[in-house]
């Protein structure tokens, strides 16, 4: 059986500040950076090596500031230098979710999930959290 | 108890009382497991709506073996995949009605792959079936004369009609596709058997440590290798031992003098443009719900050169190997990964291959692993 292990660290938002996401449910990862919080559930979970796999994402803006429209989801193996073999679909599910679809851990090791999007000014956001997928 | 639990409980049990034989650590329990309950049940495909059906499948073997589909009249599905050597062929490149560019695929356990082909050109095992039926240089036919072949040959028409439930009609392409739906009905059902990897594979998930000794050292030896100085198992894992996808071994490019082979990048481009993917019309399944590979799989310059990672079961016959039928042996196989040419791998970073500079007993003792992945002593 193939488990997914966490190696990423939340950082920023303390656990009993977090709010982002909590309608995504038990065994949402969370990550944040400069203000902004993301929640992320995988279908299924634990993500299998060499299977598809779906992202349940709530992204959360700094306060006063707007959600974006879009999101985009990828993912790296930083030590080899190359990405999936596939490239993820990514739809809206309402103020601040979104669905990606299509992801493959097509190896196991050292993986990096990325989210990407821009906020209102157009700056290019980013956060990632580091998996070891074995 | 829960799958976890009841792993844990396992490793624990043998971390403790039952230690693996001395060439394995405790360690390597979890992802010896992975490789395994062996057999899966078959795995249903609803975009080939006479997938398990009795009919389809009698019809399917009998298809199979009929040279009425081919352009001469003389080649079948079996000219090629002969069942005594693990539906391959025993030749470098396949010869139907001419010599090909690629190693003839065993074939077993298809109903576990994503992508068909060494290219992985086609996404359903109907739709790779149709391949050679149209192939100029494998059966050389076209829609229209399959279509003719399976009307005009009473033994195929009634064979047609109970699978189907209905004359073939008129229509060329709906009668080739359902022949080739047919043909995969029956390929579907090609199950490899238990191997002695199995036998000891579900001796350590019981902790059965008696059971698990029997299996041979050599073996052991190998398979440590397989786990870790070797590290085969990064794209050789899973029950069939493999990861279903494609890589760059190192391999000459060149199908012939000044012809490059593009492998999983032409692969890629075919599959796209093919009216037979699982996104297109011939889908029987109306959700496409095993459509998730096809809709989303990315088309790089990476891919260049790639080949599929076949599955390690049942290897012994199917030489030779390789894509490009270049190996005559396992152990030209392993000569291939113990020498590796770097200067031929396209690694931006990391290397992921390495030359494993083997050792005369580690080539023996991967060659006795490997062994131990077939179905027949």
């Amino acid at each position: 059986m193939r488990r997914l292990l966490l190696a990423g660290v939340l950082a920023g938002a303390a656990a009993s500040a977090w709010a982002c996401g909590e309608a995504l449910g038990a065994g949402t990862q969370k990550l944040a950076g400069e203000g902004w919080q993301i929640a992320w559930r995988a279908a299924p979970s634990p993500v299998p090596v060499g299977k598809h796999f779906a992202l349940d994402i709530a992204l959360c803006a700094p306060a006063g500031q707007p959600l974006p429209a879009a999101l985009r989801v990828d993912a790296t193996m930083p030590e080899h230098k190359h990405g999936m073999n596939y490239r993820p679909s990514v739809e809206p599910q309402g103020t601040g979710l979104f669905r990606a679809d299509g992801l493959m851990f097509h190896m196991p090791g050292r993986w990096e999930l990325v989210f990407e999007w821009r906020d209102a000014g157009g700056a290019a956001r980013r956060l990632a959290q580091p998996l070891t997928v074995q | 108890m829960k799958p976890l639990a009841a792993l844990l409980a396992t490793v624990a049990l043998l971390a403790v009382a039952e230690p693996l034989p001395s060439a394995l650590h405790d360690e390597d329990i979890p992802r010896i497991l992975t490789f395994g309950p062996w057999p899966p049940p078959l795995q249903p495909d609803p975009s080939n709506r006479v997938w398990g059906q009795p009919a389809a499948i009698a019809f399917g073997r009998q298809l199979f073996h009929t040279p009425a589909l081919s352009a001469n009249g003389r080649i079948a599905c079996a000219s090629c995949h002969q069942a005594a050597r693990g539906f391959s062929d025993g030749l470098p490149r396949g010869v139907g009605l001419a010599r090909g560019d690629r190693n003839t695929l065993a074939l077993h356990d298809l109903d576990l792959q994503r992508w068909y082909g060494w290219d992985g050109a086609n996404d359903s095992l109907w739709a790779q079936s149709l391949r050679p039926l149209l192939d100029a240089r494998e059966m050389g036919g076209s829609l229209a004369s399959v279509a003719a072949a399976v009307r005009d040959t009473p033994a195929l028409r009634q064979g047609y009609r109970a699978a189907f439930g209905t004359e073939p009609g008129a229509d060329d392409e709906r009668v080739a596709v359902d022949t080739a739906k047919a043909l995969a009905a029956w390929q579907a059902t090609l199950r490899s058997g238990r191997t002695p990897f199995d036998d000891f594979r579900d001796a350590v998930a019981r902790g059965d440590r008696e059971a698990a000794a029997r299996y041979p050292a050599a073996a052991q030896r190998g398979l440590a290798l397989f786990l870790g100085r070797g590290r085969c198992y990064t794209c050789h894992l899973g029950p069939t031992f493999s990861n279903g996808e494609f890589h760059d071994l190192g391999l000459p490019h060149f199908a012939e003098p000044g012809r490059v082979d593009p492998g999983r990048h032409g692969g890629i481009r075919k599959l796209q443009a093919s009216r037979y993917n699982l996104l297109g019309p011939f889908n029987d399944d109306p959700a496409k719900s095993t459509a998730t590979s096809t809709a989303h799989v990315a088309l790089e310059h990476r891919h260049y050169g790639e080949f599929k990672v076949p599955s390690l079961r049942n290897l012994r016959p199917s030489a030779p190997y390789f894509h490009d039928g270049s190996a005559a042996s396992l152990r030209e196989v392993l000569r291939h990964y113990s020498a590796l040419n770097e200067e031929r791998l396209h690694a931006d970073g990391e290397k992921l291959l390495v030359p494993l500079h083997l050792s005369p007993q580690e080539t023996e003792d991967l060659l006795a692993f490997l062994d131990s992945l077939n179905d027949t002593p």
